[in-house]
């Protein structure tokens, strides 16, 4: 007896059967079309790297959550990537460090992580993203917000939203407009983030809480957020959020929330979440920030695309078109040419239907099953 | 009223809220934000779990706190009402709690026997019967201290007695409970209040949300 558990696939991973491989692949592809035709070029980083120089871009990234094992001829440590974002890094810190800048690359590819998030269960999840590196200007910042849109609508999505934020706000205004003690910070940041107004009072936070306020629909709480800028401490990053949402237009509905801080553990000024309908979790986030290492400014997002494939639902299998035996292979080849799907037959006696085809070629063209 | 044809179609949204104590309380907070369950709700012959609302924007569901939380997180609901105690407990990414609602005041504490619970902790680590062990874990690290966990679903003032652990955490209301089972409160982890929670994409792409959070702050207020 064969037992039921031999073939079972560890939790968080799965098979893309025909389907689901062919709508990720659709996706796949759209995405890193509207990213090159924007001139960003593809790099392909490998799977394994050394721990340590992942790590060492990784701040604030856990480096505890990938998997890593010993490496039999170096005896260092490996990972398995967990974000390729740092790879791109790596890449724009050494081989193409002295390449003119800006420099704008794209990549995309499988990532693992050892631990699923509470809320995911996936521990293998298709990244794709561009990186602008040499800048992190509003300029920069309006571009690759307008490439991540374009290129997630193009994966497919429908209705997108972009949420933009400021994750080093709170720093920024402890410092002098709304003084806060050292050993606050921390608290004051974590209650911001979760929005939570009682608790944000009980950590010493309450010159804070109008920031709370400050978020929904980018017009409205840009302007809120404008009225409470203490001291025009903010004036310069207002002046960059009005500059981007001008650049994105109407291509997605903007938001603001200027506390939100929650994946931002290592953007600068800038940051942004994106949305879209009928998707329940978030679909890619972005931002300014600063290769480590090299301490250069870049900008650039991250793309998870999977959970859009489950409300892309099945990719339509097109039509396809059976080729009986003693067909004519140069009129086979001819279809194929122009677009046609065929599959051959092995042998007599196979039923075209059963084996999903729409079509079977009679003579020199295609009739329909 | 003629409303808008989107309105009409769109999908309503979900509101979770606890089974009990806190419910009694929110319901009139409820009403006053505009969230009104059809009359079915408060018939206890009815086993629907979700109910529709008077607004067609709202349906309600009810489920045990816990759920709430959950349900929340995941964004199968999109708001809803808890406790602090379950928010900290699972301390979920994906939850706001935006709206401190100042309802089912109560605190989450620990208590010992009178006597004291040494008879049953360890040298180097203590036992404790709860409901929260996450929150329980935390609240020991914090001071040094393993803590071994025995998760129980309700009635811990019952464990020390039978030797099941030497102390517990649980929610606070009168001190009641605790002093008819013999025992003490020796400290307090933190002060509980009722919340407004809202999913976090739920709050980013729907406006109904923030509409929502909007009307409940000014009732708070």
């Amino acid at each position: 007896m064969t037992d039921p558990t031999a073939d079972l696939l560890p939790i968080g991973l799965e098979d893309r059967l025909p389907a689901a491989a062919r709508a990720l692949t659709r996706a796949r592809r759209a995405a890193l079309d509207a990213m090159d035709a924007h001139g960003y070029d593809r790099v392909i980083p490998p799977l394994v790297e050394f721990e340590k120089s992942l790590a060492t871009r990784m701040s604030g990234v856990a480096t505890r959550r990938m998997f890593r094992f010993v490496d039999p001829a170096s005896l260092r440590t490996l990972a398995l990537r967990s974000d390729m974002t740092v790879q791109v890094g790596r890449i724009a810190a050494t081989s193409l460090a002295s390449a003119p800048r800006p420099l704008r690359l794209c990549y995309a590819g499988e990532v693992a992580t050892i631990a699923s998030d509470q809320l995911d269960p996936a521990r293998q999840r298709l990244q794709l993203g561009a990186e602008l590196i040499g800048s992190d200007s509003a300029a920069a910042a309006g571009e690759v917000v307008a490439l991540a849109v374009e290129a997630l609508i193009a994966a497919g999505a429908t209705g997108v939203s972009v949420d933009f934020t400021l994750p080093d706000l709170v720093d920024t205004l402890a410092a002098k407009a709304l003084p806060l003690d050292a050993d606050r910070v921390e608290a004051v940041r974590r209650e911001l983030d979760a929005k939570d107004a009682g608790a944000l009072k009980d950590a010493g936070g309450e010159t804070y809480l109008p920031l709370l306020y400050a978020a929904g629909p980018f017009e409205d709480a840009v302007a809120k957020l404008a009225e409470i800028d203490a001291g025009g401490a903010l004036a310069s990053r207002i002046e960059g959020l009005r500059q981007i949402a001008a650049r994105v237009g109407g291509a997605a509905r903007l938001t603001l929330d200027p506390t939100e801080r929650h994946g931002f553990e290592y953007q600068s000024w800038f940051g942004f979440t994106l949305y879209a309908e009928g998707v329940r979790g978030t679909l890619g986030r972005g931002g300014t920030y600063r290769i480590g290492g090299s301490d250069e400014p870049a900008t650039g997002f991250t793309l998870y695309i999977d959970p859009l494939i489950d409300t892309l639902g099945k990719a339509p299998a097109g039509d396809l078109l059976y080729l009986p035996p003693e067909h004519d292979p140069a009129a086979a080849a001819r279809l194929r040419a122009i677009g046609w799907r065929t599959r051959a037959a092995l042998g007599d006696n196979e039923n075209p239907a059963a084996l999903g085809c729409t079509h079977t070629l009679d003579g020199n063209a295609p009739a329909p099953l | 009223m003629v409303r808008p044809k989107r309105a009409a179609m769109r999908q309503p949204l979900t509101f979770a809220v606890p089974k009990g104590r806190i419910l009694d309380e929110a319901l009139p907070l409820m009403a006053r934000a505009g969230v009104v369950p059809e009359a079915g709700f408060h018939d206890k012959g009815d086993r629907r779990l979700a109910f529709p609302c008077e607004d067609e924007d709202f349906r309600l569901i009810r489920v045990r706190a816990f759920d709430v939380a959950t349900f929340v997180a995941h964004g199968a609901a999109q708001a809803g009402i808890v406790g602090a105690d379950v928010i900290e407990e699972f301390d979920y990414s994906d939850l706001y709690a935006p709206v401190d609602l100042g309802i089912g005041k109560c605190r989450l504490s620990v208590a010992e026997p009178a006597a004291g619970a040494a008879s049953i902790d360890g040298a180097s680590h203590i036992r404790v019967a709860t409901k929260y062990p996450a929150l329980t874990r935390r609240h020991f690290e914090a001071r040094g201290v393993q803590a071994e966990c025995v998760k129980l679903n309700g009635a811990m003032e019952i464990a020390p007695a039978l030797g099941l652990a030497g102390r517990i955490v649980d929610l606070v209301e009168s001190g009641r409970t605790l002093v008819d089972n013999g025992l003490v409160e020796t400290a307090t982890i933190m002060e509980v209040t009722a919340r407004l929670i809202v999913n976090r994409a739920a709050l980013k792409t729907d406006p109904r949300v923030a509409a929502l959070v909007e009307r409940f702050r000014e009732l708070a207020a």
